[in-house]
């Protein structure tokens, strides 16, 4: 329902053209920087991005070990954070992880076939790491910029 | 607080038995209950068995209210007394969740000993009550009518504000929904004509390469199916009457008296606004691009929530010890580097505030936008953590917690269950995505006072620090805050002025003539005058009530944003505050980035 997001473009990199990034999320963060020094948004993002990784190493294993439990626990914690980072299509792919994980369909309905919920997750993982490489390359270029 | 009836019932207790008590009595006597409140095995007890079942179904049905807490107060007005439970004798048998109370003379069977429970006079009175019991027993009755009565009004002013609420969102939603509708129409008209001029193009090249003559229809009249196209789209005509009792609406509870979800009628939405935006959505106005459908039914049944459904008490708690901070005048500690506003913030002492986040990133950002606010910031990494760490420090030393639902090792609101039974009245909020209506109401029913949804934002965070610390604000003056704190939105700022006002009345005696009547707000009476409104409500001792508006506004990230048109508006009727104003702005230039 809302209107199209009307884009900032005081940035070096236009992060706001990055339909990946909510600017809307992310300037708040940006904005608790000091002037002339991004140290705080910058040691979020990259932290971030080393969880990122982290966790998509253990959604691959429990996606082998068909651990749905961990998966939906997972997507629920990157969930968290990437929505905090204004990271929505991550975030969003998180929560198909998260629904699936606990079996239920994208609409909430309970969802019995595990190995169909195992399947979708393999799909929705396979799309958030798409999203997630995507903001990251866009993320990494804007603070190589600022350095 | 039971009802209000006079009449006395026949068949039990005697004519001078206590209203409440024959009440109590006949509950007991009534075998449908008995699952869930009978008489303790010795007959000299009674024993509540399911609280929850008996608040939401016995209560209102003998009592009409649906309020433990000041059932369980109006036990201890008569000198019932609860009866710890032990592991020996029958009381074992009953689960962790029972309630068991006595009073000697209230046992199975002995109907007249109900005569000499009485209600235990106001200590200040006791020698003008003994001399003159009928008038303190009428007295008591009247008070209980009062009371009840007030509840009814409360319940109804409740109800009344949530279906405005909802009614609102609606009218806005469809007056969206329409202007979308258009714009989408005039596109599809837009395209049209474009294909249609090309639709002819191409068919005149087709006519001269052919060599065949064109028809002189193919010359204005376009393909068959851009013509149906074309009827579809203007058969729909817009119901005139019905879009104007819509702006008329929208209007209505556009007004600011009305309402703080004021959508100024000057600036109707336009689509690419986005303060306007803001401003339409009233719960969620992060908006689509951060994920939470406003509209969804979800959020939308959340709202009754924000209200205390427990009627007049559940805005209360027990005022067991003044307010630590109220005693605790420490120093104001400088260890933190301020931003600019958190100077103008707060007065005397920073507040201290917990945060219990098991998410790097979340707690990373909270703890920056806390301190970035001028509060000192600790932090846990799960419930566990955080229990032990308050245990250790003791309850005066956080003034507020910021609680993450789901975390390895204690949940948040197992966590709360742990911290109510030493901190009774710290402020706990739930921060969590997980804000469907159950869960927001499990949150409140386990003790907490308001939800930030996540993702939150700052001015979200701030509005609800701001709300529950108010009294530590710079500029706070409880006066003020009564007369802010009728308001729809600021209402929950009136969390925290019973203990301040009562602290000042210093007196739990029953003082009708102190309900304000805010002038600012004229019809409206909100439930965040309760705790004002209500002598009945001090000294609540149960802290799970504690539902209040705040909790509303606490889950919508950008109440900060909003409240700031309340009380812009109200200033120039009554409210002497400048704060709001003084942070708006900011605020406004976050949200520009929409």
């Amino acid at each position: 329902m809302s209107p199209p997001e009307e884009k900032t473009t005081d940035e070096t990199v236009d992060l706001g053209a990055c339909d990946g990034i909510d600017m809307n999320t992310f300037s708040q963060i940006l904005e608790m920087d000091e002037p002339g020094d991004h140290e705080f948004s910058y040691g979020i993002v990259f932290d971030f991005f080393d969880q990122v990784e982290e966790t998509f190493e253990t959604m691959d294993k429990n996606l082998e070990d068909k651990d749905l439990l961990g998966l939906y626990s997972l997507g629920h914690f990157l969930k968290g954070s990437s929505a905090t980072l204004g990271l929505v299509k991550v975030r969003d792919g998180c929560e198909k992880i998260q629904r699936y994980g606990k079996n239920e369909n994208l609409d909430g309905s309970p969802e019995k076939d595990s190995e169909l919920c195992l399947k979708r997750i393999g799909e929705a993982l396979k799309a958030v790491k798409t999203d997630f490489a995507e903001v990251e390359t866009v993320l990494r270029k804007y603070y190589n910029d600022k350095e | 607080m039971s009802g209000g009836e006079v009449t006395p019932t026949p068949g039990v207790g005697g004519s001078n038995a206590s209203e409440f008590v024959r009440k109590l009595y006949r509950m007991l006597e009534d075998p449908a209950h008995q699952e869930v409140a009978r008489w303790g095995k010795d007959g000299d007890t009674f024993v509540v068995v399911e609280n929850e079942k008996f608040t939401r179904s016995i209560l209102p049905k003998h009592f009409k209210h649906s309020n433990m807490a000041s059932f369980v107060r109006q036990l201890n007005k008569y000198d019932f007394h609860k009866v710890r439970q032990t592991n020996d004798s029958g009381s074992s048998a009953n689960g962790a969740n029972t309630l068991e109370f006595k009073h000697p003379n209230f046992r199975v069977g002995s109907k007249d000993d109900l005569d000499n429970i009485r209600r235990k006079a106001p200590a200040p009175r006791r020698t003008q009550a003994t001399e003159d019991f009928t008038t303190g027993h009428h007295i008591s009755v009247l008070t209980e009518q009062l009371t009840a009565t007030q509840q009814q009004v409360q319940q109804l002013q409740e109800l009344f504000t949530e279906v405005s609420q909802t009614n609102r969102l609606l009218v806005n939603e469809v007056l969206t929904l329409q202007k979308m509708l258009n714009a989408q129409k005039q596109s599809q008209h837009e395209m049209l004509n474009f294909m249609s001029s090309s639709d002819r193009n191409n068919r005149h090249q087709q006519s001269m390469h052919l060599s065949v003559a064109a028809s002189p229809l193919d010359g204005d009249e376009s393909a068959p199916e851009l013509r149906r196209a074309r009827e579809l789209l203007s058969s729909v005509t817009p119901d005139s009457i019905a879009d104007r009792e819509l702006e008329r609406l929208q209007g209505v509870y556009g007004s600011p008296a009305d309402s703080a979800v004021v959508i100024p009628q000057a600036s109707m939405p336009m689509m690419h606004d986005p303060m306007n935006d803001i401003n339409r959505y009233p719960v969620y106005p992060v908006g689509q691009t951060v994920g939470i459908d406003p509209f969804h039914s979800d959020h939308i049944h959340k709202i009754p929530y924000a209200m205390p459904n427990d009627s007049s008490g559940g805005a209360m708690q027990e005022v067991p010890a003044p307010q630590p901070i109220n005693t605790t005048a420490a120093a104001p500690s400088s260890s933190n580097s301020p931003s600019n506003t958190s100077a103008l913030l707060w007065g005397a002492r920073k507040p201290r505030i917990f945060l219990v986040e098991d998410d790097p990133t979340c707690s990373k950002i909270g703890i920056k936008f806390l301190k970035s606010m001028g509060c000192e910031v600790e932090h846990a990494q799960n419930g566990a953590e955080a229990y032990s760490r308050i245990t250790s420090v003791g309850r005066d030393h956080f003034d507020m917690i910021f609680m993450d639902i789901i975390m390895p090792r204690l949940d948040g609101v197992s966590t709360t269950m742990y911290i109510r039974q030493d901190c009774p009245s710290i402020p706990i909020v739930a921060m969590t995505s997980n804000i469907r209506s159950d869960e927001v109401h499990c949150y409140f029913e386990h003790g907490m006072n308001g939800v930030l949804a996540k993702p939150f934002t700052k001015s979200g965070m701030l509005k609800i620090v701001e709300n529950h610390l108010s009294y530590l604000l710079k500029n706070y003056d409880p006066a003020t805050q009564q007369e802010s704190g009728s308001g729809y939105v600021v209402g929950g700022a009136g969390y925290m002025n019973p203990p301040g006002s009562l602290n000042t009345t210093g007196t739990t005696t029953f003082k009708f003539e102190t309900t304000p009547t805010p002038p600012a707000t004229g019809s409206t009476w909100s439930p965040g005058q309760m705790p004002q409104a209500s002598p009945m409500t001090t000294g609540m001792d149960q802290g799970y009530g504690m539902v209040n508006g705040a909790g509303q506004y606490g889950m919508t990230p950008s109440s900060a944003t909003r409240a700031t048109f309340p009380g812009g508006i109200s200033q120039p009727q009554s409210n002497p505050q400048g704060r709001m104003d003084n942070q708006s702005p900011p605020e406004k230039r976050q949200r520009t980035y929409a």
